[in-house]
This record gives C-alpha cells, structure tokens and sequence, in this order.
C-alpha cells in the first residue's frame, strides 16, 4: 500500500518540475540559449507572490498572472536590450552571458530581500486529503494541477496561434522562417519573454509549498537541466513527461535506496538516457 | 632571471618607500589588533555568516569604545578583517591562509559549521595563529590534536542527552523514535549522538534516513516515518531543510507526539516563517538569551550583552550570534591573560582560560572544544522559545502534541 503513496508523491512532484522546466526548455530549444537566469526568474515569481499576498493578501495562485506579467517584461526586455546583441554567437557565449545576468540579479535580491528563508502560510490551506490510505497535501496538488494547465496552455498556444507558430518555424529553422517575413527578432524576444513567464507563475505556485530564497535558484535551475535532458529540448510533452518521469524516479529511488541517493539515482538515469537516447524519452528533430 | 631581479629591484624600492613612510603613521595604525573572519556572506549558509558577522561586529565596536585591549603597555584597537567565501568550503580555507600571509591578520576567527572549520583549522595550525570557532559543535573537529584551535559550542552528546532524559521522565509510554539526518557533517553527527542517547534510554529507533544536501522533497522519507509509527521524530538540518521537513509532515499526515529539530527553531525567523506548524516544536541551543550570568569579559553580563544587542539589531541573540561575539571576547581576555598579542603566548592563555562570561562560563578541553556549558533544551510555545532545561533558568513544562 506504500507503493500508492510514493507513486502519489512522485506525480506531485513530477507536475512540478515539468512547470520548473518548461519555460527552460523552451527558450533552450528555439533560441538556443542556455538561460542561466531561469532558476532566478523563479524565486522572483515567488517573491511577487510572496509580496503580493503579505501586502495584499493576494491569493498566490492569483498572483501568477502578475509574477507572469512582470517576468515577460523583464524576460522581453532583457533578451530584446543584451541577450539578442549576442544570440547568433556560440551557444557558450549566451550562457556566459545570462550566467553573469545571473549573478547580477541573484545578488541584487540578496540585497533587496536577504537570505534568510521566507515563506507563505495560507490562512486557509486546503489541507490533506486522504483516499485510502494514499495522502494528497491539498495545496501541493492544486499548485500540480495549475501548473499543468498553464503547460497545456502554452501547448495549444504554440501549436494554434500565429505566434506560436512563428516560434516554432524559428525552432526548426531560422534562415526559412526569416524569408517566409517572420521577424526573428520580435520572435525571439517574445519566446524568451513566455520562457520568464512560465519561470515567474511556476514561483507563485512554488511559493506556497518551498521556502523562498534567492539561494533556492540554483536548486530549480538544476531539476530544469535534468527534466529538459530527460524529456526533450523545446518540446512541451517533453517537459511534462520529463518531469513526471524525474518525479517518479526520485520517489521511488529514495524509498528503496534511501533519500540521500535520490539525487544520484537521477543523474544516473539521465546518464544512462543520454547514452541510449540522446533525443530525450520524446525529443525529436523539428516540432510537434 | 630577469623577471626576478626585476622584482626584487620593485620589493625593494617598496619596503624603501615604505620605512620612509612608516614613521608619518598616526600611532593607532599601528597598534591595531588584526582578526580574520572568513565567512559564507553569499550562497546556501549566508544566513549563517551573516550571524556570524553580527556577533563580531558587536564585539569589535563594544572593545573599541570600551578604550581598546591593553597589552604589554599598550592600547590596541580591533579591526575585523572579512573575505566572503561564498559558501564555498575549499575558498573558506584559501581565504584563511590569505588572511594570515597577505593581511597578516594576528588571530582568526573560524568559518562556519564542522566541516569547514575542521578544513580551515589545518591553515590556523600551519602558522600557529589560534583560531576560534563560533559554530562547530561535533568532537570530529577536534580530534586531531591541534594547538590552536577552540570551539564554543560544547560537543553534540551535550545537546542530545538532555532531552533525552527530559522527554522520557516526563512521558514513559514514548518508545519509538524515527530520525531523519541532513547528510552533512554536523548534522550527521548530531542525530547520531542524539540516537545514542535515546537508545541509552531504552527507546527504540524504528528508523534513521539521510537526506542528500539541497534536497527539495522530503515526501518519501515522511512517508517511509509514517509507516513505522513513531511517537517521535527528530529532525537534524538547517532552517530551510527543517521549513520544508515540518510542512511535508504535516501534508503527509505525519504527526508524532514530540517533534525535535535542530539547527532551525534557536533562530526566532523560524517560528515567524513556519507559523502555527511551528507550535510544541522542541529544539537545543548552546546558548539562550535567558540564560544570566556575570561575566569578566568585555560584555560584563547576559543582561548586559542582552542590551547591546538589542540596541544595535533589535530583538535577541541567538547562539550563533552570541557565541560569535564572545569567541572575541575570549581573544581579548586570551591577550590580556597573557599581556602580549604573540599568537603562541595568546594560545596559552586562551588554553589556561578558567572564566565567567556573559555566555557562561569558558574553559576548554585539551582537545580545544569548551566543556563548560549546559545548552539549554527549549520548546516554541505560542511562536516564543520556553527554556525546559536546566532547571536554573526554567520557563515552562515540556509539552505533548496530542
């Protein structure tokens, strides 16, 4: 009966390292650019919230429309004032630069916020569930199931709308989609923005279940490399089920071999699929 | 050859410069006593240096206005000299031996934690200058017979075997205890102490989990604690680990009769940010702002340190910051004792130190960790710490969740 539980919690968890991932995976797949900022773009969505509901008493989840708003302003401008001087440079040089952007404007919230961890305590948390004997944290589910749709959301968006099919002709080529008159760089710019976007509503869902802190970016930054390679680069089913596949693995691995192998179990995996299945489990050349 | 000669022609003419200049220095340049303080001031444990450096500041500026440290005829003032190490063990250790051969710093104060004290305490060592430690408590740091290291925290047996006893003698029908152990130097060390004295009490440990350091789910370990029944769990970790740890056991339905936690609930952030989850939470600290004792030391008294404290930061000390700023004070009364800043001498005195402070009375083992104090065991009741042990500065009773 145990077993339920671990798979619950390895689905919880999974929902929420696929919206930690998807706006990485992204911008890493149509632009090409190794966002560094992205884990930092996530704490900031959880501070708004954090701030929103202190202040405002804002419910976090309400707050994903203004942590997502903020962010893509942030993101466009950051990408259409730096990053897109540099986008057809080498890969490494991107990353070198939202690597320093980084550290930039982690240490500026060290500054503005401290270290000192903070966190949301809902005046009225949906509480636990329980069904059987599986316990589902009510809150921890609600921010999975949200997070999922918004994934979907931006799914159906890049599948059904003229912008989105833009960014999906840059993804699979750039040259051509330059001479059918997409303007690349708006297109850019605008992909980079969703990518923020997603970053800051994945903080405002991730602010009511982990501490905040500007040092928790590394931390996001580092599941969103993992779900990425495991899923596929720039494919949104890639996230998702990279993420639930992490997710799963990591309970499971923890409950047999002990929490303090979990971390190594999944590297191991993610070595393994990067042997076998370079791709990732659905990554493909082109776009769905 | 050439680039040498060059280079000894430019030290040269420098330390030429600098005798001629030497004697236009105002006398207090130089009689400035220099301590080196690498600290984590960014990344995972800046919380924990920026503690660190708050209780030196507070020494520093009470030393200073207090008139300086007097030694062999003269009056020195302090200055701190600090280099953030970014949370960044191997940078910790660099930054020590920078700071003793470049900013020749006359005695050290020891980063944070076990691990990196221990790491650092082999620079201290190598060039003799004494080293004191704010913040590790595990006998690990201590064991290799070093000269010039001290600890202020008493070892990890001390903050375990209390409770221990506390929780038994007030509840016999508490059997089973499940552990879960940050995998990290310290915390390690602490909840294994802490599983040897529950045992010593006839307990029985029904489970003891790791965690990997910057785990962000501890959803498996909770529910793999739930399914043993425990009555109850004991936690070891820093703040941020323990915030997730207690809001995963109440998610998951784990809910024990007592709950320990160490190193979190001694910092009042913690209460604030955990909220009503915080409640009948028990915790140990090495040092309490209820604790009273008068002291020789630079402060004059707990009420008194209270009071700086509060004037200068607001709110109170916890065992970090206070234990911080009385590893200067220790440094002052180890220069006075010994009427000299000679590092060696200074070592001698620090060693022979038999003293009261306003954080209770100092006198170190040979091994160099101070076996001098009784941490005090709390509970947060209503978001406020209640000491439960020892019985001099009791507040409260111990209580049950039910």
């Amino acid at each position: 009966m145990i077993y339920l539980q671990i798979a619950a919690n390895g689905l919880v968890l999974g929902g929420l390292y696929a919206c930690i991932a998807v706006g990485f995976s992204l911008v890493w797949g149509v632009l090409n650019v190794i966002n560094i900022l992205h884990g930092t773009f996530i704490v900031l969505g959880s501070y708004i919230a954090y701030f929103a509901y202190v202040h405002a008493g804002i419910h976090p989840f309400a707050s994903i429309v203004i942590a997502g708003g903020v962010l893509y302003a942030l993101g466009h401008a950051i990408h259409a004032g730096i990053i897109n001087r540099v986008i057809a440079a080498p890969v490494l040089i991107t990353l070198t630069l939202t690597f320093g952007l980084d550290l930039i404007l982690n240490n500026a919230m060290l500054v503005a916020f401290t270290a000192d961890y903070r966190s949301i305590n809902l005046a009225r948390p949906l509480g636990t569930l329980e069904i059987g004997p599986v316990f589902l944290p009510g809150d921890r589910v609600a921010a999975m199931a949200l997070a999922l749709l918004l994934t979907i959301l931006l799914w159906r968006l890049l599948r059904d709308s003229r912008i989105g099919r833009a960014i999906v002709a840059v993804r699979m080529d750039r040259e051509a989609a330059a001479l059918m008159g997409v303007d690349v760089k708006r297109i850019n710019a605008i992909t980079f923005g969703i990518g923020a976007l997603m970053a800051g509503a994945a903080g405002a869902l991730l602010s009511i279940i982990f501490p905040i802190s500007p040092l928790n970016s590394a931390t996001f930054l580092g599941k969103a490399f993992v779900v990425c390679v495991l899923g596929g680069l720039g494919s949104v089913p890639g996230a998702i089920i990279g993420g639930i596949v992490l997710g799963i693995v990591e309970s499971f691995g923890s409950y047999w071999f002990g929490p303090e192998h979990a971390v190594t179990i999944s590297f191991a995996i993610l070595l393994v699929l990067l042997f076998a299945r370079p791709r990732g489990l659905v990554g493909r050349r082109g776009y769905e | 050859m050439f680039t040498s000669y060059l280079s000894r022609r430019v030290a040269a003419g420098i330390a030429a410069a600098g005798v001629a200049v030497l004697p236009l220095l105002p006398a207090a340049a130089q009689d400035a006593i220099k301590v080196g303080a690498p600290l984590p001031l960014t990344g995972p444990l800046s919380p924990e240096g920026l503690k660190q450096k708050r209780g030196y500041d507070l020494w520093v500026e009470t030393a200073n206005t207090k008139g300086g440290i007097k030694a062999g005829g003269k009056t020195y003032t302090v200055e701190i000299v600090y280099t953030d190490y970014a949370s960044n063990t191997p940078r910790a250790v660099q930054s020590a031996e920078r700071m003793i051969t470049d900013d020749k710093v006359n005695f050290l104060f020891a980063p944070f934690g076990s691990g990196a004290t221990k790491a650092a305490s082999a620079v201290s060592e190598k060039y003799g200058i004494p080293m004191i430690a704010p913040t590790a408590s595990s006998a690990e740091v201590y064991d290799q017979s070093y000269k010039f290291l001290f600890g202020t925290l008493t070892p990890n047996e001390t903050v375990s075997e209390p409770i221990a006893k506390l929780v038994t003698e007030n509840k016999p029908n508490i059997k089973r205890v499940a552990i879960l152990a940050r995998n990290d130097l310290f915390p390690l060390a602490v909840a294994q102490a802490f599983e040897k004295a529950v045992k010593a009490q006839n307990l029985e440990v029904v489970t003891f989990e790791r965690y990997a350091i910057g785990t962000m789910d501890h959803a498996a370990a909770i529910t793999q604690m739930r399914a043993a029944r425990p009555d109850w769990v004991y936690a070891s970790g820093y703040i941020n680990d323990l915030i997730l740890i207690r809001r995963q056991m109440n998610d998951l339905g784990l809910k024990p009769q007592i709950l320990t936690m160490i190193a979190g609930p001694a910092y009042p952030e913690f209460a604030k940010t955990v909220g009503p989850l915080a409640e009948n939470i028990t915790s140990m600290s090495w040092w309490h702002p209820a604790v009273r004792y008068k002291g020789k030391d630079v402060f004059g008294s707990t009420e008194a340190f209270n009071a700086a404290w509060e004037k200068k930061y607001g709110g109170e000390a916890d065992y970090v910051d206070a234990s911080s700023a009385v590893d200067g004070a220790i440094i002052q009364l180890g220069i006075e004792a010994a009427n000299s800043i000679d590092p060696a001498k200074v070592r001698d005195a620090i060693a022979a130190l038999d003293v009261e402070t306003f954080y209770g009375k100092i006198k170190f083992a040979a091994s160099g960790q101070i076996n001098s104090l009784q941490p005090p065991v709390f509970q947060l009741q209503g978001g406020q710490p209640v000491v439960l042990w020892p019985p001099a500065i009791k507040q409260g009773e111990l209580r049950f969740s039910p």
